[in-house]
């Protein structure tokens, strides 16, 4: 599914040159739900662009779902982006002027889907992320955080991509609305057998993650480094994770 | 007790969207631009003709007519009142000092093909005498039927090829010119002068148009007036040349009606977009404004801040309007000596255009409405806003 | 829900804002749809009464040199011209000095040849000839000072020390008549100013007629060529070509009208473009999600530029209409003759053309305001936008 050789990514701060990544090889198999894990600045948010296809490396190849990322213009990327990749962000960023449904209309579109037919696929996405009916017409402002996040993965899952990022999707929410959006990603993995990857600082994450990869300065870090941080995440959670991590 | 806030924070949020910041002094800038060239025309219009006329003149015409050049004085009119008492007498020759004229207005051909009605005015020489702000800067006066003529400055500027020597075409002969005149920026410059006789034998009638005269020292002008009125065989009127010119510059009163809407109108339309502005400006300083209101500076002083930001604005948008339209107008006076424009005797005058100290104070109060108009209500909304309201809007 | 939802729902999103940049532009559009009107009104208005089949003489040196009388004669004795009479200002005032409007002296039994349309009743016309002080008035002119037909008014001239007893026989009829005007016979001043001692027996310009507007322009030629070289030469010219050359020495004052027009629209592409780029930096995060969701540049340009354009029309079409409706009324309440003191307000004219001519200025208004912002919002790279607002 995802495939990274040597990937960097170099951004220029005034007169320094700061590697947010620096040479990250990576292999996602298809219909893994993985998390990016690492301090702020260790380029996990980067390497989450470059794979979803927002961002570009400057060396390395990537490849994700089959499509070679490295060389397409910004348009294309974002054509690509449109069918393969479902966004979530943390701070869900949904149109304040757009209902519920409305928003998750939107990435519709880019289809070619008639007016009933993609609000039909829109409610469909609601009901899948357990938005309580009566919220449909709602605008964001009127919803909780977890319901606005929900509102987002259903933004995310209409499109019916093969890849679902989240950068922080539980890092405004309250803890229940926390366990809640795991839950509901962890199950569009097992249903629907979406690849997700995720970017997060929540050590609650671990319970349902598949596998975590640990990013510091730019680098992943292997072996025995690997397994020294994951530790020290199932000791911040101070319960044994539910899923083995590697 | 109020603490005010201090103008220097003001000035620095002034500066701190400069783009939002620009567009707004820019928006002011153009509307000052716009009345303020507007009115150093309507200002150039008085100023051209009242400063045409001079304090002791009287001008004779036709009982009714609006300018000499509808009106009509017989011969005979212009010899009874030369000997009428109370008229100056020339220092030199003795003669008085009445100045009988005639005016009529041939068509002059511009360059670019365009035609103009300008005003040629035969004169016999006392007219230099009478008139006296009227001086030849070059050259000399015409002779008595010699087919001469001298231009005035603004009428050489607009026509290149009008200079001392040259032959022009007007009315029905050729015309020779032998004298610029200059006669401190008023409609005399936008005359041609030739002698009287000359122009009558072009013309084919042989009469006046109207006679100014320059009443004597110790002499009661108004009784002259009455004494020329009195004589029916003629229909005259006299009146005192400056308040001629003032009623020929009531031309202008129209162009300034229109000035005075077209300011209000964009004026209005300029405060809007202020009033955009400042409403922003309240928006994105919602948690500023709430630090200060705890800080203990009272809604007044918010108020105040705010406002001194609009105003800052609006100033700013002053002195660059007022220094464009100086530049403006400037470049329009160097380029074309000013803005021909029609007078009440269908003929073309250039006027000068210059921005006047009170055309700049018009400007500043102009500008400060502006500022209070679009600043009041944004900087109200600020003031309104409760300290507590505003720390938790920050989000 | 469609693109078209999410303009309309962002216009309505700072109502205040929106309505602020609507009013402006409204207000604008209004100023430069009259301000262009004032003098395409003035064409308008001689387009209107310039007939086909008619032309003025004057004397070839200007407008105030004067053809002796004869020379009527003389022209009406050209092959093709069907008729000619005199027209010279009497400068007569009604009352007061501030009363002055067009007078002139005709030859009374032209009228109905030289002007069929203005489509003067026949019954004036005949009284016009009956009686040797008659006179025609224009509309606007009868309205002015409350005329009415068998009125006996008098007029001071400021041309001749005389002043004239006359009774209005007729008016030149609204809408084809001329609507100021006011006419009457030249023997009627011929006797009163010889009475002086003096003679009017000079024309200020003649008026010719003739029968197929393809003669005009020979049966000019063939009149001036009669007088070349006479002492009085003369130009012919239509009455439409005599009006331009007018209005092209009016061209000082109109430049600085339409430069001020031109500041006028900049300065509404100014707050509009400020409106724009205020609403694209408060939406920066709205847009850099849209990017990332897959929309292209040009169509988060489009939408854009649509939200810019739609407040941008929509204003300009209230101030295009608003200035047609205003005008009108201004122009209806002028012609009522109620309200003299409307002056030249009362003189624009703006036809359907204006209001599209506005539509189109507020459209391009709309483009020059909204492209910069609303470029520089879509070029910028996803993530480099994500960056900045995350």
């Amino acid at each position: 599914m995802i495939h990274l050789s040597n990937v960097s990514r170099h951004f220029r701060r005034g007169p320094d040159v700061i590697k947010a990544l620096d040479r990250v090889t990576l292999e996602i198999q298809a219909g893994r739900f993985v998390a990016l894990m690492g301090p702020s600045g260790s380029g996990k948010s980067t390497l989450l662009n470059i794979l979803s296809g927002i961002d570009r490396a400057d060396e390395g190849e990537v490849e994700v779902a089959g499509q070679r990322l490295t060389g397409l213009s910004e348009d294309e990327l974002a054509v690509w982006r449109a069918r393969h990749v479902g966004l979530v962000f943390q701070f869900y960023n949904l149109m304040p002027v757009l209902s519920a449904c409305e928003n998750v209309e939107l990435p519709l579109l880019l289809t070619d889907l008639s007016r009933p037919e993609r609000r039909r696929r829109a409610e469909l996405a609601l009901e899948v992320v357990g938005l309580m009916r009566e919220r449909f017409e709602h605008l964001p402002g009127a919803l909780s955080g977890g319901e606005q996040q929900r509102v987002a993965i259903a933004r995310a899952i209409v499109t019916d991509p093969d890849l679902i990022v989240a950068d922080e999707p539980t890092g405004d929410l309250d803890a229940r609305s926390a366990d809640q959006v795991l839950a509901l990603l962890s199950e569009l993995n097992r249903e629907f057998e979406k690849t997700i990857v995720l970017v997060t600082h929540d050590p609650r994450a671990l319970r349902w993650v598949q596998a975590i990869y640990h990013l510091d300065k730019g680098s992943l870090l292997e072996g025995v480094e690997a397994t020294r941080a994951t530790q020290a995440v199932e000791q911040t959670l101070g319960v044994p994770p539910r899923s083995a991590a590697r | 007790m109020s603490r005010a806030i201090p103008l220097s924070y003001t000035l620095r949020s002034v500066f701190q969207r400069r783009t939002r910041t620009a567009l707004t002094v820019a928006v002011m800038a153009l509307v000052v631009l716009a009345v303020t060239v507007m009115l150093s025309l309507v200002s150039g219009i008085r100023r051209t003709l009242v400063e045409t006329g001079e304090a002791d003149n009287l001008i004779v015409m036709r009982k009714g007519a609006t300018n000499d050049g509808s009106s009509m004085v017989p011969i005979e009119a212009y010899r009874a009142v030369r000997y009428f008492p109370g008229i100056a007498a020339d220092p030199v020759t003795g003669e008085p000092l009445v100045s009988p004229e005639m005016v009529v207005q041939p068509f002059f051909y511009r360059q670019d093909g365009g035609r103009e009605n300008v005003l040629v005015r035969g004169v016999r020489p006392v007219a230099f005498a009478v008139h006296r702000k009227v001086r030849l800067v070059e050259g000399r006066a015409p002779r008595s039927s010699s087919g001469e003529a001298v231009v005035g400055r603004a009428v050489a500027a607009r026509y290149p090829g009008l200079r001392i020597g040259a032959e022009m075409r007007f009315g029905r002969r050729a015309w020779k010119v032998v004298g610029i005149l200059e006669a401190g920026g008023s409609s005399f410059e936008s005359e041609v002068w030739v002698d009287v006789n000359d122009l009558w034998s072009d013309a084919n009638r042989a009469l006046y148009s109207g006679l100014r005269l320059t009443v004597a020292a110790d002499a009661d002008a108004a009784a002259l007036a009455r004494r020329v009125a009195a004589d029916a065989r003629w229909a005259l009127e006299a009146k005192p040349e400056i308040e001629y010119y003032r009623e020929q510059a009531d031309s202008a009163n129209f162009l300034f009606s229109l000035t005075v809407a077209l300011g209000v109108i964009m004026g209005i339309g300029a405060s809007f977009g202020a009033m955009n502005t400042m409403f922003a400006a309240v928006r994105s300083r919602v948690a500023e404004i709430g630090t200060l209101r705890a800080l203990g500076f009272s809604r007044r002083s918010i108020l105040a801040s705010f406002l001194a930001e609009a105003l800052v604005i609006a100033l700013a948008g002053c002195v660059v309007g007022v220094v464009l339209a100086v530049g403006a107008t400037l470049a329009i006076n160097a380029a074309l000596l000013g803005v021909a424009i029609n007078l009440m005797t269908f003929t073309t005058a250039t006027v000068q255009l210059r921005v006047s100290a009170g055309n700049a104070l018009f400007a500043l109060c102009f500008s400060v409405l502006l500022g209070f108009a679009g600043g009041f209500l944004p900087a109200s909304r600020a003031a309104r806003l409760s300290p507590a309201e505003a720390l938790r809007r920050r989000a | 829900m469609g693109y078209l939802t999410l303009v309309r729902r962002n216009l309505r999103r700072n109502r205040l804002r929106t309505a602020l940049t609507a009013a402006s532009i409204t207000l604008s559009i209004f100023l430069v749809c009259a301000v262009l009107s004032l003098p395409s009104g003035f064409t308008a208005i001689h387009d209107r009464l310039a007939a086909g089949t008619r032309f003025l003489v004057h004397n070839k040196a200007g407008i105030t040199y004067l053809m002796p009388y004869g020379s009527l004669q003389q022209i009406r004795a050209v092959p093709g011209g069907t008729a000619a009479t005199s027209f010279s200002r009497f400068g007569g005032v009604y009352d007061e000095p501030k009363n002055l409007f067009p007078n002139f002296s005709v030859d009374a039994e032209t009228v109905g040849d030289i002007w069929p349309d203005f489509q003067i009743s026949p019954q004036a016309i005949a009284d016009f000839r009956r009686y040797r002080d008659a006179a025609l008035v224009g509309y606007q002119t009868m309205r002015t000072f409350h005329w009415k037909v068998g009125d006996r008014v008098t007029l001071r001239s400021t041309v001749w020390p005389v002043q004239l007893d006359f009774r209005i026989v007729g008016e030149l009829p609204e809408p084809h008549g001329n609507p100021m005007w006011f006419l009457f016979s030249r023997t009627y001043l011929e006797e009163a100013v010889r009475a002086k001692g003096l003679s009017a027996e000079q024309a200020g310009m003649i008026w010719v007629r003739v029968a197929d507007p393809a003669d005009v322009p020979p049966v000019m030629r063939r009149i001036d060529d009669l007088f070349r070289n006479s002492d009085a030469e003369t130009a012919s010219e239509t009455e439409k070509s005599f009006f331009e050359s007018f209005m092209s020495s009016l061209s000082g004052l109109t430049n600085v009208i339409l430069a001020v027009g031109f500041l006028v629209v900049v300065a509404v592409v100014f707050i509009t473009a400020n409106t724009c780029s205020m609403a694209i930096r408060e939406r920066a995060a709205e847009i850099a999600m849209l990017k990332a969701l897959g929309f292209r540049r040009s169509v988060i340009l489009g939408l854009l530029l649509a939200e810019t354009l739609a407040l941008a029309i929509g204003g300009g079409a209230v101030g295009a209409f608003g200035a047609y409706g205003v005008l009108k009324l201004l122009a209806a309440l002028g012609a009522t003759g109620a309200r003299p003191g409307l002056g030249p307000l009362s003189m624009f004219l703006v036809t359907p053309w204006h209001v599209v001519e506005g539509i189109g200025l507020s459209l391009l208004v709309g483009v020059v305001a909204g492209v910069f912002p609303s470029w520089g919002a879509a070029r910028k790279p996803v993530a480099e936008a994500l960056r900045e607002v995350f």
